[in-house]
C-alpha cells in the first residue's frame, strides 16, 4: 500500500504543478489588457482588496502585470524548451551514431556554447536578433540546448554498446530504424525530464535578461521589468512592487522543478520502489 | 529533490539581488568625519558643501570645453574657468571677463574687450590670445557644439578679441555664456583631467565614478567666494535618497516620485525650470526618402489633428499626477525666456478638441476611436525606456487623447533608434536651453528641406529665424524670434502648424540640509545636473 501510495502522491504532485502552471499562464492572458492600462486614479496603493498586488507609480494592476509577465515567461518557456529539446535530440543522436568526425565536431561545439557565460551569450544573441521580444526568444531558445544534448548523446553511446542495438545492426537494419525503433523509446524518460527541467532555467534568464533591459521596454509587463522598475521604489517603501511579483516567479521556478522531479520518479524504472 | 530546490531558490534570490546591488555606490567615507560635517552649520563657519549629482553629470571628458563641459547638450557654468558673458537670472546678458561687445552693423564681426587683471590659477595672466585660441580651438575640436557660424578668433591686443563670422549671428553672446576660456600655455592632451582655469574653482581631486572635489580659486577676481570647497558625488537616484536619509549629503538630486517622502534634518527644494517635456508630430504624410527612409505620419499630419491634441490635453492634471505637483504647464520650448511668445499658450478644452476633429472629417468607429478615409486616429508614442517620468507623461498623454478618441500606443525605446523613429513616430523629448538656437534647431528646416528631429517645414518661421540670426542687436532678435512663433498669422503654435506638442516644465528637485541657504536659481535649462550649482560661491550656512 505505501508503495503505490507514494507513486500516486508523486502524480497527484506531478498533477498539481502542472495544474498550477496552467493557471499561471491562462490566467496571464486573460489579463493581459488590464496589465496595459495605467489609471492615476488609484496609483501607489498598497495590496488589498481590489488590487491584491497592490498598484505602482502609474496605477497598474501589480497582480494583472505579474500574472502576465509570468504567463508570457512560461510560454517563453515553452518554447525555448521546444525547440532547444529538438535540437539537443538531433544533434545529440547525431553526434552518437554519424562517427567520429561528426562527434568530435558537435561535441566542440556544445563546448564552445557551454564555455561561454550563459547570461553573456543571451545577450549576444537577442542584441544581434533585433532586441525586443523577438530578440528574446531566439536568445533564450538558442542558448539551452547544450547540456540536454551532452545527456542523449552519452545516454546514446551507452546503447550502442548495448547487446540488442549491436543485434540488431548484426541483422542488418539500418542505423535510422535502429534510432528511430531501439533507441528513442529508451530515450524518451531521460528526455522528458531533461525537456521539464529546461523551464526553469529558460524562466530565470528570460527574467534576468529582461532585468538588465536586454529585452523588452518598459510598459511591457515581463518579470523581470518589474523587478527592475521596483528597485527603484524600494528606498520610498513601496515594498509590493518588488516582493510578490519576486515571490510569484520563484513559486512558478520552483513548481517547473517539482513537476520536473516528479516526472523522473514515474518515468524512472530506477525509482519505481521509492 | 530537496537540494535541488533549495539551490534554484537560492540561485533566484541570489540572481535578483545581485542584480539589484549594481550601480549604488556608497560614498566612501572616513571615520570621525560625521562631526565635521555637522561643525560649524548653526554659526554661519562651515564653508564646505556636498552635493549629489545623477550619474549621467560627471563629465566623461573631463572639464574641458570643447568635449562639453559646460557647453554640451546640458549647459551650466563652467565654474572652473571663466566665461566671456553671463547669462543673468531673467537670461538676459552680463559680463563675466567682457567689459564691452559690440557687433558690427552688418553682423559679421563681434569685437569683445577683456578685464586686464585675471590670471589662471597658475599665476599666468588671461589675455585675449587665450580667448582667441580657446574659440578656434572648440571650432576645430567640438564634438558637442554647433561653431560653424564662427570664421576665426583673433587677438587684437591683449585685450580686444575680434569673433570673424561666417554668418550674422545676433545670439552669439549666449555662445559667449558657456564656452569656458581655456589657456594657451597649458592646453593639450589631458587637460580635461587637469584642468587649469581663471574660475571661481580649481579641480582638486577627481575620483572618476564617485566624485570631484572642487577649491576656491583664492585670486579669483570677482566677488568672494563663501564656500570654499565644494564635493559631488555621482549617484543613481535611490542611492542619493539612501545618502540623504543617512545624512551623509547636504545637497541630493531628487525625483518627483521621492517628493512624499520626508527625511529630518532635511527640506525639499523646489527649482521652476525651462526643462520641458513634450512630443513630436511629424507634420509631412507617411512617405519615404530616396534612401529608403521611413518619415512622416499619416495621422499626426494633418494640422487639425495637432490642434485637437495640443487642445486636448490637461497640463494641470499631468503636473499633479505624473509630477506630484512639481511642475510648471509648458506651451513652447522656451516657457518664461525673453524670446518666448505668450500667444502660445493654450487652454485645455476637450471639447473644443473633439469638435475640431468632428469638422476636420475624423469620425469616431465602433470601438471609440476615430477614423478618416481609412486611416485610424491613432500613433504609437514613443520614450526614452530609461526614464519612468517620460514613460509617465506618455501614458497619461495617451489616456487622455483616447478621452477625444485618439487611440496611443506607447513604446520604449533606446536612444540609438530613437532619432530615427521620430522622424515618423511621436517621440517624448525633454529640451529647454539659455539660448534661443533651441527653436532654430527644432523649427528651421535643413538641407533636406525639413527640420531636423521632426518632419516639418514652413518658410514664414525658417525666415523669421533667419532674420532674428541676423539682427544687430539681441533686443531686435527676441522680438523675431517671437514672431517666428507667432506673427499674427503664421507659425508654431495652436493657431499655426503646432508641429511640436508640449507638457511641462518639470521642476528640479533637492533634498537639502536645514542650515544650508542655496543662492537665487536662474531657471534651471534641460538636465538636472550642474545648473544647482552655477552659483555655489554664493551659497552659505
Amino acid at each position: 500500500m505505501k508503495k503505490s501510495n507514494g507513486r500516486i502522491r508523486t502524480a497527484l504532485f506531478f498533477g498539481a504543478a502542472v495544474f498550477l502552471l496552467f493557471g499561471i499562464t491562462a490566467g496571464g492572458l486573460l489579463l493581459s489588457e488590464e496589465a496595459m492600462v495605467t489609471d492615476f486614479s488609484r496609483k501607489e496603493l498598497a495590496p488589498g482588496f481590489p488590487y491584491l498586488f497592490g498598484t505602482d507609480w502609474l496605477g497598474r494592476d501589480m497582480l494583472a502585470r505579474t500574472l502576465t509577465g509570468l504567463s508570457m515567461s512560461i510560454r517563453l518557456g515553452l518554447l525555448a524548451a521546444g525547440i532547444s529539446s529538438l535540437i539537443a535530440l538531433g544533434l545529440g543522436i547525431a553526434s552518437a551514431t554519424m562517427g567520429r568526425a561528426v562527434d568530435s565536431v558537435i561535441t566542440w561545439i556544445i563546448d564552445l556554447v557551454m564555455g561561454i557565460p550563459h547570461i553573456l551569450l543571451l545577450i549576444l544573441i537577442s542584441y544581434a536578433a533585433g532586441k525586443g521580444l523577438k530578440g528574446v526568444i531566439i536568445g533564450v531558445s538558442l542558448t539551452h540546448w547544450t547540456s540536454l544534448a551532452r545527456l542523449i548523446r552519452g545516454e546514446v553511446l551507452q546503447l550502442k554498446e548495448a547487446s540488442y542495438i549491436k543485434v540488431a545492426k548484426k541483422l542488418g537494419m539500418r542505423p535510422l530504424d535502429i534510432a528511430r525503433k531501439h533507441m528513442l523509446p529508451h530515450l524518451f524518460p531521460q528526455f522528458l525530464v531533461g525537456l521539464v527541467l529546461l523551464f526553469p532555467h529558460a524562466i530565470l534568464h528570460e527574467a534576468s535578461i529582461t532585468f538588465l533591459g536586454f529585452g523588452l521596454s518598459p510598459e511591457q509587463p515581463a518579470v523581470g521589468v518589474i523587478l527592475s522598475e521596483s528597485m527603484k521604489y524600494l528606498a520610498t517603501g513601496k515594498w509590493w512592487l518588488a516582493v510578490f511579483p519576486g515571490l510569484l516567479l520563484v513559486l512558478t521556478v520552483m513548481l517547473f522543478d517539482m513537476a520536473g522531479e516528479s516526472l523522473r520518479k514515474l518515468l524512472d524504472p530506477g525509482s519505481v520502489h521509492d | 529533490m530537496k537540494k535541488r530546490l533549495l539551490t534554484i531558490c537560492c540561485a533566484a534570490v541570489l540572481g535578483v539581488s545581485l542584480l539589484a546591488g549594481c550601480g549604488s555606490p556608497e560614498p566612501e567615507r572616513k571615520e570621525g568625519e560625521e562631526g565635521a560635517w555637522e561643525a560649524g552649520i548653526s554659526d554661519g563657519t562651515k564653508d564646505s558643501v556636498i552635493v549629489v549629482m545623477g550619474p549621467t553629470s560627471e563629465p566623461e571628458a573631463g572639464f574641458d570645453p570643447a568635449y562639453g563641459w559646460g557647453a554640451g547638450e546640458h549647459v551650466h557654468e563652467p565654474l572652473i574657468q571663466s566665461t566671456l558673458t553671463v547669462t543673468k537670472a531673467d537670461l538676459s546678458i552680463g559680463y563675466d571677463l567682457a567689459t564691452d561687445m559690440k557687433a558690427s552693423e552688418d553682423g559679421m564681426t563681434w569685437t569683445v574687450t577683456i578685464r586686464e587683471d585675471v590670471k589662471f590659477t597658475d599665476g599666468e595672466p588671461l589675455t585675449a590670445e587665450d580667448v582667441a585660441f580657446t574659440y578656434n580651438t572648440v571650432k576645430e575640436t567640438s564634438s558637442v557644439n554647433d561653431f560653424t557660424m564662427l570664421q576665426e578668433a583673433v587677438a587684437v591686443d591683449g585685450t580686444t578679441v575680434e569673433f570673424r563670422m561666417n554668418q550674422p549671428y545676433s545670439i552669439w553672446p549666449y555662445t559667449m555664456a558657456v564656452v569656458g576660456i581655456v589657456p594657451e600655455h597649458a592646453y593639450g592632451p589631458g587637460y580635461g583631467e587637469h584642468p587649469v582655469g581663471s574660475g571661481r574653482y580649481m579641480l582638486k581631486q577627481w575620483d572618476k565614478g564617485q566624485q570631484i572635489i572642487l577649491e576656491a580659486n583664492p585670486d579669483y577676481y570677482g566677488d568672494e567666494i563663501h564656500m570654499k570647497r565644494v564635493t559631488v558625488v555621482f549617484m543613481e537616484e535611490d542611492a542619493a535618497f539612501a545618502t540623504v536619509r543617512a545624512g551623509q549629503a547636504d545637497l541630493a538630486y531628487t525625483a518627483a516620485s521621492y517628493a512624499d517622502q520626508s527625511v529630518d534634518g532635511y527640506e525639499l527644494l523646489s527649482f521652476e525650470t525651462v526643462d520641458n517635456r513634450g512630443f513630436n508630430l511629424p507634420a509631412v504624410p507617411a512617405g519615404k526618402r530616396a534612401d529608403g527612409f521611413e518619415i512622416g505620419n499619416d495621422f499626426t499630419s494633418d494640422v487639425q489633428v495637432r490642434r485637437a491634441v495640443n487642445m486636448g490635453l490637461d497640463r494641470q492634471e499631468m503636473i499633479e499626477n505624473v509630477l506630484n505637483g512639481y511642475g510648471t504647464p509648458a506651451y513652447s520650448v522656451c516657457d518664461k525666456m525673453p524670446w518666448y511668445n505668450e500667444e502660445a499658450e493654450v487652454a485645455y478644452d476637450p471639447e473644443k478638441a473633439a469638435e475640431i476633429l468632428d469638422e476636420a472629417g475624423w469620425k469616431e468607429g465602433k470601438d471609440g476611436i476615430r477614423e478618416k478615409d481609412g486611416v485610424r486616429a491613432a500613433f504609437t508614442l514613443l520614450y526614452p525606456a530609461s526614464d519612468s517620468v517620460r514613460q509617465a507623461l506618455a501614458a497619461d498623454t495617451g489616456n487622455q487623447l483616447k478621452e477625444i478618441g485618439i487611440e496611443v500606443t506607447i513604446e520604449g525605446v533606446g536612444w540609438d533608434t530613437a532619432y530615427d523613429r521620430a522622424q515618423a513616430e511621436p517621440l517624448m523629448w525633454g529640451w529647454g536651453a539659455h539660448s534661443p538656437m533651441e527653436l532654430y534647431n527644432i523649427y528651421h528646416t535643413l538641407e533636406e528641406g525639413t527640420a531636423g528631429y521632426s518632419p516639418y517645414a514652413n518658410e514664414s518661421v525658417d525666415t523669421y529665424m533667419d532674420e532674428a540670426l541676423a539682427a544687430s542687436d539681441l533686443e531686435t532678435s527676441y522680438e523675431l524670434w517671437k514672431k517666428a512663433q507667432w506673427d499674427g498669422s503664421s507659425g508654431i503654435i495652436q493657431e499655426g502648424d503646432i508641429p511640436w506638442i508640449w507638457l511641462v516644465n518639470i521642476d528640479h528637485l533637492y533634498w537639502s540640509r536645514e542650515g544650508l541657504k542655496v543662492a537665487k536659481q536662474k531657471l534651471h535649462p534641460h538636465g538636472h545636473g550642474w545648473s544647482i550649482v552655477n552659483n555655489v560661491d554664493q551659497w552659505s550656512w
